[in-house]
């Protein structure tokens, strides 16, 4: 009922109120209406539960904690000893494009969830995915090229 | 010699301290009325192109109860009888009164009022909610959350003698700080992965509830159980913000519960 409530109640602004007063803050990304009140059929209903992926579900949290935690002693190393390892140091910085890209994936579900935004919420995902590309290309770059690596880098900075 | 019994009784000491402490609490006449302003957030679905808005209203606070569900509850039968919200048990059992009162979300019967006069409180209804009226949100999508985790006890034997599901002591202690809970929906509230995504994120309310039943030493469903949290949604939308644990006004942790949860389906 109270769903029922709900629509009847959008209508009754619609007819008061001009339409782009309501969609002004939608004006900018066309996006998918949701159902009043967030309900699905009737008040009695529970919600859907989605189709069950471990990938996307337990596997991947847990890789992401295994990610973060590996990173703790990767990054200490070059801190302890004041010098790099090239084999250490390469295995640093593509686990932090790694964990960088998990964190980012995490913020565009959270703000551009797919339910809401449709295809912008794969662009955002697609603009991520190139970025992280990118940067990896660039880290290759600087461990084929630099010398010390990215903790070289970041060593050569922090006396500057 | 009745007589004489009764100077005795009155003469005894325990009799004329009990006569002075009735004296004492006997009201005093407060000289000054103690006026609090409350703030509270008004809407009405019968005029909705009207815009919500924060009514004020004044409290005596020397002649209203200690709680917020007093002040509340005073200015309905005193002062304007269209304030709308949910109450019942006044005590904190039932979870209706679930509002956002000075920025927190609690329950008006448990938490006091601000005795400052100088500032006012201000009372909304459950952030990011729907409003049906008033303070009054939509629960219906929270209610339907939890009806999806099957929040009942499933089995596939029967007990032995027939009778009982036993539980031995420590498997039932597994359950305090879990059944506890009200669903006053606070903690769901409160928490902004719940008000960005409530559509598909359970919450911490219906979280702790679905961690209940999945440690439940007596229930048998725990597979389909864990199977049904297996998805980017439902449970890691979770980001360990806490808001949930610091705001439920019943003291329990959810936060902690859907640790436990990460935690059981880390290695599957």
């Amino acid at each position: 009922m109270v769903g029922l409530r709900s629509f009847q109640l959008n209508s009754a602004i619609s007819k008061k109120t001009p339409l782009f007063l309501l969609q002004s803050k939608r004006n900018f990304i066309k996006t998918i209406p949701q159902p009043p009140g967030y309900v699905v059929g009737g008040v009695n209903d529970a919600t859907a539960v989605p189709d069950s992926d471990k990938v996307h579900g337990s596997r991947h949290w847990t890789s992401e904690r295994l990610v973060s935690a590996a990173l703790i002693p990767l990054s200490a190393v070059p801190l302890v000893t004041g010098s790099s390892f090239g084999f250490v140091d390469s295995i640093l910085s593509s686990l932090l494009i790694l964990h960088c890209h998990i964190g980012f994936q995490s913020c565009i579900i959270d703000y551009i969830p797919l339910r809401v935004y449709g295809v912008w919420h794969h662009y955002a995902m697609y603009l991520l995915t190139f970025g992280s590309l990118v940067s990896a290309y660039g880290v290759y770059q600087i461990e084929k090229k630099e010398e010390g690596g990215v903790s070289g880098i970041v060593k050569k900075l922090a006396k500057a | 010699m009745y007589k004489s019994q009764l100077v005795s009784i009155l003469s005894k000491p325990s009799f004329q301290n009990c006569f002075k402490r009735g004296l004492a609490t006997s009201h005093p006449v407060p000289t000054q009325p103690k006026l609090k302003t409350f703030k509270i957030y008004r809407w009405n679905p019968d005029t909705p192109d009207v815009k919500p808005k924060m009514q004020e209203y004044q409290i005596d606070l020397n002649k209203c109860g200690p709680m917020v569900l007093d002040a509340i509850l005073k200015i309905k039968n005193e002062q304007d009888a269209t304030l709308t919200f949910r109450r019942s048990c006044r005590e904190g059992i039932c979870g209706s009164c679930a509002m956002n009162i000075g920025g927190r979300n609690t329950l008006a019967c448990l938490c006091k009022i601000d005795q400052d006069t100088t500032k006012e409180t201000k009372l909304y209804p459950l952030p990011h909610m729907f409003v049906v009226r008033d303070l009054v949100p939509d629960l219906t999508h929270f209610y339907q959350q939890y009806k999806s985790i099957q929040p009942y006890l499933q089995r596939d034997s029967v007990p032995e003698d027939g009778k009982e599901n036993l539980q031995s002591i420590e498997d039932r202690k597994k359950l305090d700080g879990l059944y506890e809970c009200i669903l006053c929906a606070c903690c769901s509230t409160s928490c902004p992965s719940y008000w960005w995504n409530q559509q598909q994120y359970l919450g911490p309310a219906v979280l702790m509830q679905a961690y209940r039943w999945l440690i439940d030493s007596r229930d048998q469903a725990s597979a389909v159980r864990k199977e049904m949290l297996q998805n980017s949604m439902s449970l890691y939308r979770c980001h360990t913000i806490m808001n949930c644990s610091r705001t439920c006004p019943k003291g329990l942790n959810p936060g902690r519960a859907i640790a436990e949860i990460k935690k059981q389906l880390a290695f599957e």
